[in-house]
C-alpha cells in the first residue's frame, strides 16, 4: 500500500485569504512565487506536522491538482488497477478520514490479510490545515 | 412607532431577496474559479454571510471535478519532498494508493 502527501497551492496564504485560525496559530506564509518557494512551504509542513508518510509536490501550474480537483484537500484512494475507489468531496467538509479508513478496510487486500490496517491514534497535526482541521482522525489510520 | 405598510415590507423583502440572489450568483461563480481567483473574492466576504447562504452544498457542486469513483486516476510524476525519487502513479500499479492533498494553512 502506498500511502501520499500531494502538497498543492496553500489554501489560505496570507496575501489572499488569511484565516483567524492561521494567525492564531502563527502559520502564516505568503503565496509562494516559485517552485522552491513551494517547496520551503512544503517542508515546514511536513515538518511542523509531523507527517510520516511521503510527501510529493504538484508543480507551480498545479497540474495534478486540477486533474484531481485536490484543493484545498482531498481524500483519494486508488485501486492497484489504478482506478478511483474512494474520491472525497472537496475539503474542508468533505476531508473525512473515517470515510477513507472505510474505503480501505474494504480493499481485498485488507480483507485477505495482505496489508496491515492498524490504528494509532496520534495528536500531530491538530488544528491546523492539511491533516490539521480534521487530522488527528486522518492519522489515525497511518500504520501500515 | 407606526406600523410599516404591506408595500413597503413587499419592497424591503424583494429589496433582500435580490441582495442575497446577487450574493448567492457571486460567490458561486467566484467557487468555480482557480483557488487564488476564489480566495480574492472570499478575502472580501465576512464570516457570518457564510451562514445565510447553502455554502457546503454549492461548494461540494462547485468542485466536484472530472474524475470520479470507477474512473482510471490521471497519471503524474511528481518529485518527492526530498527529491530522492520521482513518484509516477502508473509506476504504482500492483499494489492501492492513497492521495491526500493539501497545504499547510
Amino acid at each position: 500500500m502506498a500511502f501520499y502527501a500531494v502538497y498543492i497551492l496553500e489554501a489560505h496564504p496570507t496575501d489572499i485569504w488569511t484565516m483567524q485560525s492561521n494567525v492564531k496559530d502563527n502559520v502564516l506564509f505568503a503565496s509562494p512565487k516559485n517552485d522552491q518557494e513551494r517547496e520551503n512551504v512544503a517542508n515546514a509542513c511536513v515538518r511542523k506536522l509531523g507527517i510520516k508518510f511521503p510527501a510529493i509536490v504538484d508543480g507551480f501550474d498545479n497540474t495534478t491538482e486540477k486533474a484531481y480537483t485536490g484543493w484545498p484537500d482531498r481524500l483519494y484512494l486508488i485501486s492497484s488497477d489504478g482506478k478511483v475507489l474512494y474520491k472525497s468531496k472537496p475539503g474542508p467538509f468533505g476531508f473525512k478520514p473515517d470515510q477513507l479508513e472505510g474505503a480501505i478496510k474494504k480493499l481485498p487486500e485488507v480483507r485477505a490479510g495482505f496489508t496491515n490496517v492498524v490504528s494509532v491514534s496520534s495528536e500531530q497535526g491538530a488544528n491546523i490545515g492539511f491533516f490539521g482541521l480534521q487530522g488527528t482522525a486522518y492519522q489515525s489510520i497511518m500504520g501500515w | 412607532m407606526r406600523k410599516p405598510s404591506r408595500k413597503t415590507v413587499a419592497v424591503v423583502a424583494v429589496v433582500l431577496l435580490v441582495l442575497w440572489g446577487s450574493f448567492l450568483v457571486l460567490i458561486n461563480w467566484a467557487m468555480r474559479q482557480p483557488p487564488e481567483t476564489f480566495g480574492r473574492v472570499m478575502m472580501y466576504v465576512p464570516m457570518p454571510a457564510f451562514f445565510v447562504l447553502p455554502f457546503e452544498t454549492l461548494w461540494n457542486q462547485a468542485r466536484v471535478g472530472t474524475v470520479q469513483v470507477g474512473d482510471a486516476a490521471p497519471e503524474f510524476r511528481l518529485p518527492t519532498l526530498d527529491h530522492k525519487e520521482q513518484v509516477e502513479l502508473s509506476a504504482l500499479r500492483g499494489k492501492p494508493v492513497v492521495l491526500v492533498f493539501g497545504s499547510y494553512t
